[in-house]
Order: C-alpha cells, then structure tokens, then sequence
C-alpha cells in the first residue's frame, strides 16, 4: 500500500531571505493583480449578478449552444455550460427580469431554474458582504493576538491569513470566476481554516519544549496532513458538483483549494520565517 | 461510575447517535412544517429531513415596499383625515395613497416620493415630523402580509409562506418574501404584481359631448364575493354583495348618471360612447358592460337596495378568478418592488439531493482515503472517519428535529465540517501518537495540550463564520449556522471522544 509521508524538508538549510521571500513575491503579485483589475473595472473583483443585479437561468435543451444564445428575447451576457451532461445551460442577462424566450424561437428549452436581483438589492448585498469580510477577518485577528498575547507570532498569523484571502482572490480573476455568494462563503471559511495550521505551529514553537526546528517539524508533519486532507476533500467536492452542475459547490470548494494551497506555503515559508526571526533574533533584542 | 466518568464523552457521542438516528428515521418524530419561519415542505422520502425552496421545488420572491414614513407626527383620531388630505393635495397624490396613524404619529405616502418633499408638506400644512425616511411601517408591511396570504390562500396554492424580513443594509432594509412551493413561478408573480384594486366605473357622457368616468363602486364595499360562475349568456362572472349603504349609493350614481334612463339601457359602445358599467383592475379597463334591462327596473323600482347583489363580469374564467381573489383578499396599501426572484422547478430540485449525496460521500472518502494513506493503521484512521461522518450525522439529526429547513448551502455546510473535523482529529492523532504512550496520564496530559489547538482554531472558525450568521445575506446564513454548530458539537463532543476511543486503543492501562 503506498502511504502518504510529510516530506521531511529540512528549513534550516535556507536563509530567512530565501525562505520568505517566494510566499512575499506571490504577495505582492496578487496585490499587483487585484489593484489592476480595480484601476481596470473598478471593483477588486468580478462580481456576480447577486451584487451587481441581473438575472441568470438554468436551461434545459438538446440545442447547441449558439441557439440557445439566440432564443431569448434578450441577448444574454452569457452562455455557458453546467455540469458535464451536455443539455444545461446558464444563461446570463444584464436585465433585472428574466426575458421570456422568443416567440419566433423554435429552439427547444425548458427553464428549470432562474433568478433576479434588483441593482438596488445586489449593492446591498455587496455591502453587506464587504462588511462580512472586513469583520471576519478582524475578529479572528483580535483573537489571534489575544491567544498568543505577543506581536511577531500573532501578526505572522495574521499577515499569512491576509494573504491566503489575497491570492484566491487574485486567482479568481485569472481564472474568470465571478464573486458570488458562495465565493463570499468560501472566502470567510479560509479565514477560519487556514489560520488552523498556523495557530498549530505557533503554538508549538512558542508553547512546547524541544528546539526551534523540532518543534516546526512535528507541527508541520500535523500542519500538512491536516491541510492536505482539507484539499482532498475540497477538490473532491469541487470535481464532483462541476459533473453534477451543482454551482455553489463548485464555487466554495474552488476557491477552498486555491486558498488551503497558498496557506501551506504561506503557513511553513512565511510564517516559520517570522517565527525564526522573532525565536533567534526578536527576542534577544 | 469511574468507567462512566473515564468514558462520558464515548458514552454521550453514543447517545448523541441513537437519538440522531431515531430523530432522522423513526415515523413522526421530525418537526413537520416550517417551524422557524422557513419555508419546509412536508417531509417526504425515507428521513424526517425537511426541504427548503431549492431542494424542494418552488418560487421565492423578495420585494420592497415603495413608500415613505414621516415619524413624530402629532397625529390625533380628529386630524388624520386633514393631514391625510393636505398632504396628499401637496404632493399631488391620491387621497387613498396618504394614511396619517394616530398610534405612531406616523404619515405615510405609498407612492414613490423624496423623503423632503413629505417633510416640506407636512411642514407647511403645520404638523412638523421628527424624521422621514423611505420605507412603511410595520403596521403596513403586515397588512400587506396578511392580504398576500389571503390572496395566495384564494389562488389555491398551498403551502406558500410569506413574511417580512429585515436586513442591515441600505435604506431600504425591510423585505416582504413570499415563497410558493411547486411549479407556479409566474402565477404567483402576477398576484403581487399591482395593487390589486378592483373598481367599477361608470363610463357616460358628461359635459359638453364628453365621455366621463365616475367611479361607482370600490372593492372594499363589498361584503361577501362569491366564487366565479357563469351567467345565463355564459359570461364568467363573479356574483357580489355591496354594503347597504353602498347599494343605497350605487342605485343613486346609477340613476343621477342616466344609466337607469331610457337612452342609458342597454347602450354601450365603449370606449366611443353611451353608457357603459367598466370592470377595472388597477385602473386598467378589463371588461366593459351595458346596464341591463331588469338591473335598471329593480334600481329604479328601489328593489335594489333590498337586496343589493350585483355580478362583475370578465371576459374569461381566469380573469373572473384573478378579480375574486383581489377582492376577498383587498387591495395592497402600496406598491411592491420585486429585489430578487428565484425559482426552480421541483424535478430539477429534487436531482440535487441525490447529487449532494454522492458528492458528500465521495468528499468523505477523499478524506478515508488520505487518514489510511497517512497513518496506515485501522485503530487510528477508521475511528477517525467514523467520527467524522458521526459528526454529520449528528447534525442532520438536529436538522431533523428542529425542522430546519434543508437547501444546498447547508448542504454545503456539512462537506465543510467534515474537513474541519478531520483536521482536528490529525491534530488529536499526531499529539497522542508522538512517542509510545505508555500510561493514561501521559495520553491525558497530551490530550489537553491538543485541545487548547482545537479549541483555538474552532474559535477563529466560529469568529470568521459568524458575520454569516447575522448579516442577511441570503443563502449563506444556513451554510454558517451548520458550520459553527458542527464546529460546536465536534470540539464539545466527538473530537474529545475520539481521544478516549484512541486512548483505549492505544494504552493497554485502562
């Protein structure tokens, strides 16, 4: 039976610079990718109908794609297909009312789902789910920092969560994924999951006996499995609701594996090398 | 009573199951219908699980109401009908669409005016108000409330449920949500579409070789509606009976208007001339009728006003059934604006439960499959997917119990706590298995120093999750709220009792 073994990295080997700097360059990439798509579109994200208002609808055809472009009365923003049977369709309009399908049409569909948002109501919800963020995010910073009561541990912490919501978000943007609801979701869940691994390994380094870099080895052989684990499961989830069309799945798990993979550089290159610094140099300060 | 203190957490994981398994299985146990003011289809299939709207089929949608509220009124049961009337002249509204409240001191406008221009009315007719913002009161949103249920009631379509919800942003933050199980998307949207006023105009020639409309009867005095028929001609009617003082009124108009005289009978060429009795729906003319021959004798002979029925008429079946509705149920106070519709149809709902399943299950097997890849031991990796899943499991029972209302972000909430269970579960496992124990009190001094981890990442979990829980956010409340409750019942329950089933396993000292 094959197993699955931590691999045994040996940190110690590389210098703070070169350990810290790849998670930091990543970083500021993504920063860099998120403020140009701001300058460019005006928001940091794509956002989706929920936030923007309009109306989208699952159809049903055994038509080609370009005919059910076609069929409504509206031209749809877009098109594409839903899971992997080949005859469903999401359909997007600008419009805040679902237009009803040609009546010249001869293109065979049949709604089996839709859904409208007022403008009125999407900015609503945009506001609300900033102010979900920004306090999510905030609370499990003050959290953090009342649990370990001292600043290098509880900002490394803090600065490797930060970029664990940055670069998803960077991420999504590449990839064209719109910031729905579920996104929304996913991103809060990342707050909470991705700071599990390195409360982990502070609490090791700062609270345990043994060296430096034993300590940072248990806690990574834990750390690994567990987010690894984590990412099973989540691509798991995210591959089989894509075949089953089943979209706010997709939407939570994508965005849990592209958040849970930059933790597990961000946890054991940028946050062991805080620690390093705050153990070897910090404290003798 | 030492084992029971050694093995509790064991002990309560077990009944948590049992009670968990009867709560999901056994007939009758469930909480039927929608306990918490959620949608919940009746539970069907094998479990006592309930469905909300997208698992289940159906159509829900929010609206606002369009109106603006002076607060800080001096609104006494003498002057409501004069502020009613000065602001309504002011604004140049229908009297109708003003309603002064003594009870609040509250003046509301149904129409969709600027906030300044009410507290500039009110102003100069003397009554200064405290505040004015856009939105009703709560008063008019459950009249608005009860009249859509009513009018759901009339349509025929069980099961529907509608109530009024707030949210934190925006001016606007009260929501009228009305939810329809079934395949009715666009029958229930056309029932809260307009007001739902009912009139009946006279239509005559007025002053100088005009057409006038008068009108000569409103919804609201009527006293009992009858279900929709067919007259002798197979017209379909709906067979109505006015107040006696309206009768009194409607024999005075008909006959102060001519339509009781001989060039009155049986004279209508709408909308060019004579004397026409208009069947109208928010203000929009939907049939137009002749005064009837032995209509005009019984107004005349005042044998009207004895009995004063009276039919309104359609053109077909289903407009005479959309009137009655409108008028047993009444007119809206205001207007709805649709913020968000959804709608999806119960046979493609009902496909996602399957779907999730599968997917849950195979999300829970990517995790079996990489605890055996890790640990490669049975005692350690397959209590710990047990107690995974019993997490699941636990939580479906509570759903069970309390009624709630199943949709796909709960759903989504159940994946999530597998993944957050099995990291703590790692945790436990590696903590414990570091070197050989030896004794139970090495294993507890152990097991409390990973619990201070679990304890804290479920703390950042519960924190990140909660703005979910409060903030309105739609479909992401029920995501948050299993997800924190699971993140509860793991560190309370099955996280602890998995380190007592390890312990047994793993220490030859019990």
């Amino acid at each position: 039976m094959p197993r699955f073994e931590v691999p045994d990295v040996d940190l110690s080997q590389y210098s703070m610079r070169q350990l810290a700097a790849p998670p930091l360059a990543v970083l500021i990439i993504a920063l860099a990718v998120i403020g140009g798509w701001m300058a460019t579109t005006g928001s940091p994200v794509s956002p989706g109908i929920e936030f923007t208002g309009g109306s989208e609808l699952v159809a049903e055809s055994n038509a080609p794609q370009s005919e059910v472009k076609t069929a409504f009365e509206t031209e749809p923003v877009n098109v594409r297909q839903v899971g992997t049977g080949g005859n469903q369709y999401l359909v997007t309009f600008q419009s805040e009312e679902v237009p009803s399908i040609r009546e010249n049409s001869d293109v065979n569909l049949d709604i089996v789902q839709s859904q409208s948002v007022s403008a009125t109501f999407g900015s609503s919800t945009q506001q609300l789910a900033l102010l979900g963020v920004v306090g999510a995010f905030l609370g499990m910073s003050v959290l953090v920092f009342a649990l370990f009561r001292t600043f290098v541990p509880s900002i490394a912490v803090v600065v490797s969560a930060f970029s664990d919501i940055v670069v998803p978000v960077a991420l999504m943007n590449v990839f064209d994924i719109k910031l729905s609801l579920g996104t929304v979701a996913a991103l809060l869940m990342l707050i909470g999951y991705s700071v599990d691994s390195d409360i982990l390994l502070n609490n090791h380094v700062l609270r345990r006996s043994g060296s430096f870099w034993e300590s940072v080895d248990r806690a990574m052989k834990t750390g690994v499995t567990m987010t690894v684990t984590s990412i099973a499961a989540m691509a798991v989830m995210t591959i089989a609701s894509y075949i089953f069309g089943i979209q706010l799945m997709t939407a939570i798990g994508i965005v849990l594996v592209m958040g849970l993979t930059t933790d597990l550089m961000n946890t054991y290159m940028l946050n062991v090398t805080l620690l390093r610094w705050y153990k070897f140099e910090g404290v003798s300060r | 009573m030492s084992w029971f203190r050694e093995n509790w957490r064991v002990a309560a994981l077990v009944v948590l199951l049992l009670g968990s398994s009867i709560a999901l299985f056994a007939p009758g146990v469930g909480a039927g219908g929608g306990g918490n003011g959620q949608q919940a289809e009746a539970t069907s299939g094998p479990t006592n699980l309930n469905y909300g709207l997208e698992l289940s089929g159906g159509v829900r949608l929010r609206a606002t109401v369009t109106g603006v509220t002076a607060d800080g009124v001096n609104v006494t049961v003498d002057n409501e009908g004069d502020i009613a009337e000065s602001v309504a002249t002011a604004l140049d509204v229908d009297r109708g669409d003003v309603r002064a409240r003594p009870a609040g001191g509250t003046v509301e406008v149904y129409q969709d005016v600027a906030p300044a221009d009410v507290e500039t009315a009110l102003t100069d007719a003397g009554y200064e108000p405290d505040s004015v913002s856009v939105g009703v009161t709560q008063a008019t949103r459950d009249n608005i409330v009860s009249i859509i249920e009513s009018k759901v009631d009339a349509t025929g379509l069980g099961g529907a449920d509608v109530y009024d919800i707030q949210t934190q942003g925006g001016d606007r933050s009260h929501y009228v949500v009305v939810e329809v199980p079934g395949q009715n998307a666009t029958q229930v949207q056309d029932l809260i579409r307009g007001r739902g006023e009912v009139e009946l105009w006279a239509f005559h020639p007025g002053e100088n070789g005009t057409q006038a409309n008068t009108t000569v009867l409103r919804g609201n005095e009527l006293v009992e509606v009858d279900q929709p028929t067919r007259n002798r001609q197979g017209r379909p009617i709906v067979p109505v009976q006015l107040s006696n003082a309206a009768g009194e009124r409607f024999a005075d108009d008909m006959q102060r208007l001519g339509f009781t005289s001989q060039s009155g009978i049986s004279n209508c060429q709408f909308p060019d001339g004579g004397y026409c009795l208009l069947t109208t729906l928010d203000g929009e003319v939907v049939y137009d009728a002749s005064m009837g021959p032995t209509l005009a004798q019984d107004l005349r002979a005042g044998t009207f006003t004895n009995n004063p029925t009276f039919t309104i008429t359609a053109n077909s079946m289903e407009e005479a059934r959309q009137l009655q509705v409108n008028l047993q149920a009444g007119a809206l106070p205001a207007d709805l604006v649709f913020q968000d519709s959804y709608y999806v149809s119960p046979s493609f709902a009902d496909r996602y439960k399957p779907l999730t399943l599968v997917t849950g299950i195979a999300a829970a097997l990517a995790v079996a499959g990489m605890v055996f890849l890790r640990y490669g031991e049975p005692r350690v990796a397959i209590p710990m997917v047990l107690t995974a899943l019993s997490e699941v499991v636990i939580l479906l029972g509570f759903a069970a119990v309390s009624g709630l209302a199943l949709d796909l972000s709960h759903l989504a909430g159940f994946i999530a706590v597998i993944g957050t269970g099995v990291d703590d579960l790692v945790i436990i496992a590696d903590e414990v298995m570091t070197e050989q124990v030896s004794s139970s009190r090495v294993f507890q001094s152990r097991f409390r120093k990973a619990l201070w981890v679990i304890g804290a990442a479920a703390a950042t979990t519960i924190i990140a999750m909660s703005p979910l829980a409060v903030l309105s956010l739609g479909d992401l409340r029920g995501f948050a709220l299993v997800t924190i409750l699971g993140v509860l019942i793991g560190v309370l329950i099955t996280r602890p009792a998995y380190g007592d089933v390890l312990r047994r396993l793993l220490t030859d000292n019990r």
